[in-house]
């Protein structure tokens, strides 16, 4: 098929002004997302009870000033509020984070779950609650302990993969199963000694996933962490796209990725601690969405990491709401869901794609 | 622009692969170098190109040492093209000749309309302007090549190392991609299988042999029966044609 120059100029500003009208879109979507999903939930409140409390607080507006205090303000301003933007948060920050890790791997099957970041973080948290362990950093002492799990376990990963020859795929996902399987059982054994009458429950909240501990105290951490770190990689675009042809070819493009690929892992692993601080292991939203944006968008950074991070957010916060309402009376974890909509997912698409991943025919 | 190697040593395990080798390139002169498999012709541009840091001696652009260059700054004097360019992920072709311009940006510059200009323009010089939408990783061998051809030229910069680059190329390809480079009109350092390419194209030509320098000079006085049979151990004949080309047939 010919096509003249004059066209392909043509079909490139389509592709430009459809990703900002994508772009828009999920934005719009993620804000009706966040207000359709905090009128979901046990207690049964009309929708204008629940938007009075939230334009009051807001805006603070004198006529509905009935709603500043009391049960339904407490429900929606100090319980569903706070989990909706937890895990609009939490669900930006994985996908984030699973690009990053593809990029730094070079590997399209990487995600913090995969490669055992979760469970390190995991594993730091339960130290810091059961053991008192870092209790040196104050009020977030149990995030920072996460980070450092995520970080040290993803550090791990990587030198175990690159022991003797260069990372392939299937090392990276052995090592971080081994990795994993090593945290889990720690975290557990910890949980199992300590002899809680809690810990079911604890075990049930890290290794399943919960948004239910969410606080604004969470949100006003969690929240501007993702919106920094994700700036922060969306700076770094062009890195990103470099790390993906290899240390080689990046070295002849100008770049020297050695020192960065350190500092990206740090930051994600920072990001994935707290995520997993906030709401427990949650895995493949940073394998699907990534995916997901990859098959219709391509490989470029640029377009990859906002789209997202936006998509991500409302992927998680639907997940939480299905998670409120599919059981009656009680609450599914939410890692077992997405895993039981991820996972087929991915499956499909490894088929689908037969394992080429992103940008497909045009 | 000037490149010159001096006394390279390049050592793999206990084993030598390259003895000392110096090689030079005088500005906008187009060096070959050719040797059988093993030789350390890849080695030899992998020190040229900063893969790799020679155990000994250094490599200089225009007197300037390169390892005390910026990796940005040595990017933007010399543009590579190697032999292997697989990528797990799918770029469009337009993107993959984009991430040539990444030397010339800083680090929060965005693309702007001079750079896709560029990037058009090498897309058109190496035939494939129609590939621009295409994913690089379902094009041929033959075509992928070209692509990283024009994401070396995107580069814009006054030398060229081109490691076997035409591996994968059918003929016409291969003499295009030839012509093309010779016509840049810079600095070329070219390690080259085909010995009548060797020939038609380059200035001056290096032989190596077991990680050192057997001879240099232009084409005539290098590719002589008795040397082509010392490095490759076959018999050979030159002949030269009407219009006074060189032609180097096997016997």
């Amino acid at each position: 098929m010919k096509k003249t120059a004059s066209d392909e100029r043509k079909s490139s500003i389509l592709r430009t002004s459809l990703f900002v009208t994508v772009l828009i879109g999920l934005f719009v979507f993620l804000i009706l997302t966040v207000l359709a999903a905090v009128t979901f939930g046990n207690a049964d409140l009309s929708l204008k009870d629940v938007y009075s409390v939230i334009a009051y607080r807001l805006f603070r507006i004198k006529s509905l000033s009935d709603y500043g205090e009391g049960a339904v303000h407490d429900v929606v301003w100090l319980i569903r509020l706070p989990r909706v933007l937890l895990a609009l948060a939490v669900g930006s920050a994985l996908s984030v984070c699973g690009v990053v890790m593809q990029a730094i791997v070079q590997n399209p099957l990487a995600d913090p779950y995969v490669l055992g970041v979760s469970s390190g973080a995991s594993l730091g948290a339960t130290l810091s609650i059961m053991l008192g362990i870092g209790g040196i950093f104050g009020g977030n002492s149990v995030g920072v302990m996460a980070f450092f799990g995520a970080m040290i376990s993803s550090f791990a990963v990587l030198a175990i993969a690159n022991m003797g020859g260069k990372a392939t795929s299937g090392k990276l996902i052995l090592s971080g199963m081994a990795i994993s399987s090593v945290c889990s059982a720690f975290s557990n054994f910890v949980i199992y000694i300590s002899n809680d009458k809690n810990a079911s429950a604890e075990i049930v909240r890290w290794t399943m996933g919960s948004l239910g501990g969410a606080s604004w105290d969470r949100v006003t951490v969690m929240l501007p962490l993702m919106i920094a770190c994700t700036l922060i990689f969306l700076t770094q675009y062009r890195n990103l796209n470099l790390m993906l042809l290899g240390d080689d070819v990046s070295i002849t493009l100008g770049a020297d990725l050695h020192r960065i690929r350190t500092v990206y892992l740090v930051l994600a692993s920072v990001l994935v601690g707290f995520a997993v601080y906030s709401a427990g292991m949650i895995g493949f939203v940073g394998l699907v969405i990534p995916h997901i944006i990859r098959i219709l968008f391509g490989t470029n950074h640029k377009r990859l990491i906002p789209l997202s991070a936006l998509l991500g957010a409302s992927f998680l916060i639907w997940c939480d709401v299905l998670c409120r309402i599919i059981l009656k009376n009680s609450e599914m974890p939410i890692g077992v869901l997405v895993a039981i909509i991820g996972a087929p997912c991915f499956i499909y698409l490894l088929v689908k794609r037969s394992y080429g991943f992103g940008g497909g025919k045009t | 622009m000037k490149i010159s190697a001096e006394d390279i040593t390049v050592t793999f395990w206990a084993r030598e692969v390259l003895k000392g080798i110096s090689v030079e390139a005088g500005n906008k002169e187009f060096v070959g170098i050719i040797g059988p498999n093993g030789s350390g012709k890849s080695t030899l541009l992998k020190c040229i190109y900063r893969i790799l840091r020679p155990d000994n001696g250094a490599v200089y652009l225009d007197g300037t040492r390169l390892h005390s260059m910026s990796v940005k700054n040595s990017a933007r004097k010399m543009a590579v093209v190697a032999q292997h360019n697989y990528y797990n992920f799918d770029f469009s072709v337009r993107e993959v000749v984009l991430m040539g311009r990444a030397p010339h940006k800083k680090a929060l510059e965005r693309d702007n309309a001079r750079d896709y200009e560029i990037v058009e323009e090498a897309l058109r010089t190496v035939q494939m302007e129609e590939f621009g939408d295409r994913v690089f990783s379902t094009l041929s061998g033959g075509e992928q090549q070209r692509v990283i051809l024009a994401r070396a030229l995107a580069q814009q910069t006054p030398a060229l190392i081109l490691d076997e680059p035409t591996n994968h190329l059918d003929i016409t390809h291969q003499l295009l991609l030839m012509e093309l480079v010779k016509q840049l009109n810079v600095t070329v350092i070219s390690a080259v299988h085909d010995l009548n390419i060797a020939a038609a194209y380059c200035d001056r030509i290096y032989v190596l042999k077991d990680g050192h320098v057997e001879g240099c000079g232009t084409p005539q006085e290098v590719l002589t029966p008795e040397m082509i049979r010392k490095i490759y151990k076959v018999d050979a004949e030159i002949v030269y044609d009407s219009s006074g080309k060189m032609h180097i047939l096997f016997v």
